[in-house]
């Protein structure tokens, strides 16, 4: 490639002020000699002119006051969906203190021992497996239940 | 942003004030940005999706998106190349599941879009003839692949330098030096095409 060709190559990233310095300083030594290098740069400054100078688009009236409302609504399903959430972690908790009092209650009322169909029920194996069994079936309940009223009202809120 | 804070302290402090005042979601820090940026992010999703109403559910989406992401945004950035990182990443993913094919590729809807975009108001006449140009050229770029007008939105109108560019793409610079000349390139073929044929009328 001759330099006049690639000087040409590099033309319409010189109007676009996207060349190092140096190969700028070459455009603009070999366009001081070169007549029809210097006119193609004029065109292609033309072009990014034009491109300055585009129609603009206007932003539809409202806008921003929608998109505002959009990132407020969503805050407020973000921060009730985290109250949900410290809801369920105090169910369970409470559940466990529940759980652990209530076994230290009956062992003491029962003097350690109470059997049902043959097991003790006091024994901290049984009693540890009963209890996490409860929980855990009393928060998968709160939390369909919490789903359940979100779906619900995210159809009332597309209905309104 | 950094070069800008070392000169003068006290505008980084206040750009890091209204960024930890976004964070905190506060109604007139988020007034302020909307408003500032409200017609350039305008503008560039229009320019980039071509249908004024998927360029306004757009908006409305990267600014959502911001707002679940400010966390983690790193106040030595600059805050447009972010913005404008998290919109082209929207729009990218919309226009590959709605077209299901290369964003290289030419538009087919054939729609002339300056005749959707409201102009800012009537050109003076001394700049008749360069307004005549910029019709023609905005004309002519809507034929052009999205990627293209893409990169001469962001450098001609948005005025970003090749580095940030690549940063609002996720490109490397060689891509964007590339893909700017091809568009340029195409566009000075559609024009050429365009004034050809009004003379042949």
């Amino acid at each position: 490639m001759t330099e006049h060709e690639s000087i040409r190559a590099m033309l319409a990233l010189s109007a676009a002020d996207a060349l190092e310095p140096g190969e700028l300083r070459r455009v603009q030594q070999h366009a001081e000699s070169c007549e029809i290098c210097r006119r193609e740069l004029h065109a292609w400054s033309l072009h990014a002119e034009g491109l300055r100078r585009l129609p603009q688009p206007m932003a539809p009236e409202g806008l921003m006051e929608r998109t505002q409302a959009r990132i407020m609504e969503q805050r407020e399903v973000a921060a009730a969906r985290r109250d949900e959430n410290r809801m369920l972690a105090a169910l369970v908790a409470f559940g466990w203190a529940a759980s652990l009092a209530t076994w230290a209650l009956v062992r003491v009322l029962g003097g350690g021992s109470l059997q049902v169909f043959g097991a003790n029920l006091v024994s901290g194996v049984t009693w540890s497996l009963t209890s996490t069994v409860l929980v855990w079936m009393t928060a998968a309940a709160a939390a369909t239940m919490l789903g359940k009223r979100n779906q619900l009202r995210r159809s009332y809120e597309q209905v309104s | 942003m950094i070069l800008a804070a070392a000169v003068n302290p006290e505008t980084y402090s206040t750009a890091d004030d209204e960024i930890a005042r976004l964070k905190r979601c506060d109604p007139e820090a988020l007034t302020s940005f909307l408003s500032r940026y409200q017609q350039r992010l305008y503008r560039f999703l229009i320019r980039l999706v071509q249908d004024p109403a998927l360029a306004d559910d757009l908006f409305q989406q990267t600014w959502l998106r911001v707002m679940q992401k400010i966390g983690g945004y790193d106040a030595r950035a600059r805050f447009d190349t972010w913005l404008f990182s998290v919109a082209h990443n929207l729009a990218v993913d919309h226009l590959r599941r709605q077209r299901s094919r290369s964003l290289d590729e030419p538009d087919e809807s054939g729609m002339v879009a300056a005749d959707r975009l409201a102009s800012s108001g009537p050109d003076p006449f001394e700049e008749f003839v360069e307004s005549e140009r910029a019709a023609m050229l905005a004309e002519a770029m809507q034929e052009l692949p999205a990627i293209h007008r893409e990169v001469l939105s962001l450098r001609f109108e948005e005025g970003m330098k090749l580095e940030q560019i690549a940063e609002v793409a996720a490109v490397p610079l060689s891509t964007v030096k590339s893909r700017l000349h091809r568009a340029l390139d195409s566009l000075r073929g559609a024009v050429e095409r365009r004034l050809r044929g009004r003379r042949s009328e």
